[in-house]
């Protein structure tokens, strides 16, 4: 049994909790931003659609021989705008994985690097105030995993978005929202007040 | 929003810091911060008009839903729909006062006039200097004749606007195809006949006048 590194191995997680639940936030508050901006994207798609959909030369719009194009270079002018702030929303999606996969990462080595002090009891030993420190450490895995994916699943959409697939692009918004997935972020929220007390000690 | 410059500042800055000068380049000072004065006017009534054109499309494929629906319906429906078309009736003219103030009273009229008042600048010119111009610039850089250009395109682009927009208002209500009604909507959004380089046009008139520091 040794103390001092269950004692340091607790204030990393300590630590990383803490860090989790500030990142949490941000992604939340991000997820947030995103949404009028997909809003728009698939607003915009709706409206180049309707565009090829009508024959301008039967409608009381034909006066205006260039309007087509001209029309369908503003959406596209505008869709690139929307597009172009939803790829800097993703760096900060990403800037905010990777401080959570650092700070999941960084208890596993500090738990590797002590794993020779450390037997099975002061591992899965949990009090009426700590879980265990392997339990933590789970959470804090499965917080670091879940992160990973949903920015993976989230990139692949915005990367499969092509101009010329407006069917694609008119459902993105929907399909943007159902990349959420709730129970993960249940758990997570789970986990917090788990280690509520233990943050507090 | 330029640069969040607003019609006051750009009164007052061009008032106060430009008292020296007088004949042509006053003129043509004056005339860009009107430019720039009109082009806002026009986007607080474009964002005006765009939400009164959506309500209009939003009520017109309404109604059209609504009849395709129950078309053999009781006296009820026709009711409500008689409450539909005053309330349909009131946004088009709504939306012709809009139209209005683009076309005659405050904007692309004001336009043109602000053109012939830049022609009258060039042939005033021509008439002091010959064919060959001025020596010195009035500003910076730029000759009469390209103050005359520039302002031209700006005149263009908005005149050519404000006939789609009059097509736009004149067909609008009696469109029953939804995305015909969506074509209507972004034209009058998105404006496809003033581009991009219209901005940058007025952006370079006001740099080279001294109404934006160089």
């Amino acid at each position: 049994m040794s103390k001092p590194g269950v004692a340091s191995l607790h204030e990393a997680l300590q630590k990383s909790f803490q860090g989790l639940e500030n990142n949490q936030k941000i992604w939340t508050s991000l997820l947030a931003e995103c949404v009028p901006l997909l809003e728009s994207l698939g607003n915009l798609a709706e409206q180049s659609k309707a565009l090829s959909n009508v024959q301008l030369s039967i409608t009381p719009l034909r006066v205006f021989p260039d309007l087509e194009d001209r029309l369908r270079f503003k959406l596209q002018e505008a869709m690139d705008t929307v597009l172009v702030k939803l790829n800097e929303k993703m760096s900060s999606f990403q800037s905010v994985r990777d401080a959570i996969t650092n700070h999941v990462s960084g208890v596993v080595q500090l738990y590797e690097q002590l794993t020779d002090s450390l037997d099975l009891n002061c591992v899965t030993e949990r009090s009426a105030t700590a879980p265990s420190i392997a339990d933590m450490m789970e959470w804090l895995q499965d917080a670091g995993r879940h992160y990973q994916r949903q920015f993976m699943k989230r990139k692949l959409l915005l990367q499969t978005l092509r101009p010329d697939d407006l069917t694609l692009m008119e459902s993105a918004p929907g399909r943007w929202k159902s990349l959420a997935s709730q129970s993960a972020e249940d758990n997570i929220t789970d986990a917090f007040f788990k280690v509520s007390f233990f943050m507090e000690s | 929003m330029f640069l969040g410059l607003t019609h006051d500042t750009m009164a007052t800055s061009s008032s106060r810091k430009c008292s020296a000068i007088t004949g042509s380049a006053r003129k043509i000072k004056d005339n860009m911060a009107d430019w720039h004065n009109l082009m806002l006017k026009w986007e607080k009534l474009n964002d005006t008009g765009f939400n009164i054109i959506t309500n209009i499309s939003n009520m017109r494929l309404m109604s059209c839903f609504s009849s395709q629906s129950s078309q053999s319906s009781s006296s009820s429906s026709s009711l409500a729909s008689a409450d539909t078309a005053a309330d349909l009736q009131d946004q088009c003219s709504k939306l012709r006062e809009i139209v209005d103030k683009m076309v005659t009273v405050a904007i692309v009229k004001k336009m043109e006039r602000l053109m012939t008042s830049q022609r009258g600048l060039q042939d005033l010119e021509d008439f002091q200097f010959g064919p060959e111009g001025r020596k010195v610039p009035l500003f910076h850089t730029w000759s009469t004749q390209q103050f005359v250009a520039s302002s031209d395109i700006l005149c263009e682009a908005f005149q050519q606007e404000v006939k789609l927009k009059q097509v736009v208002l004149q067909e609008v209500a009696h469109s029953t195809n939804s995305d015909l009604c969506t074509v209507y909507l972004s034209c009058w959004l998105h404006q496809p006949f003033i581009p991009a380089h219209v901005r940058q046009t007025l952006e370079a008139l006001l740099l080279e006048t001294g109404h934006r520091p160089l």
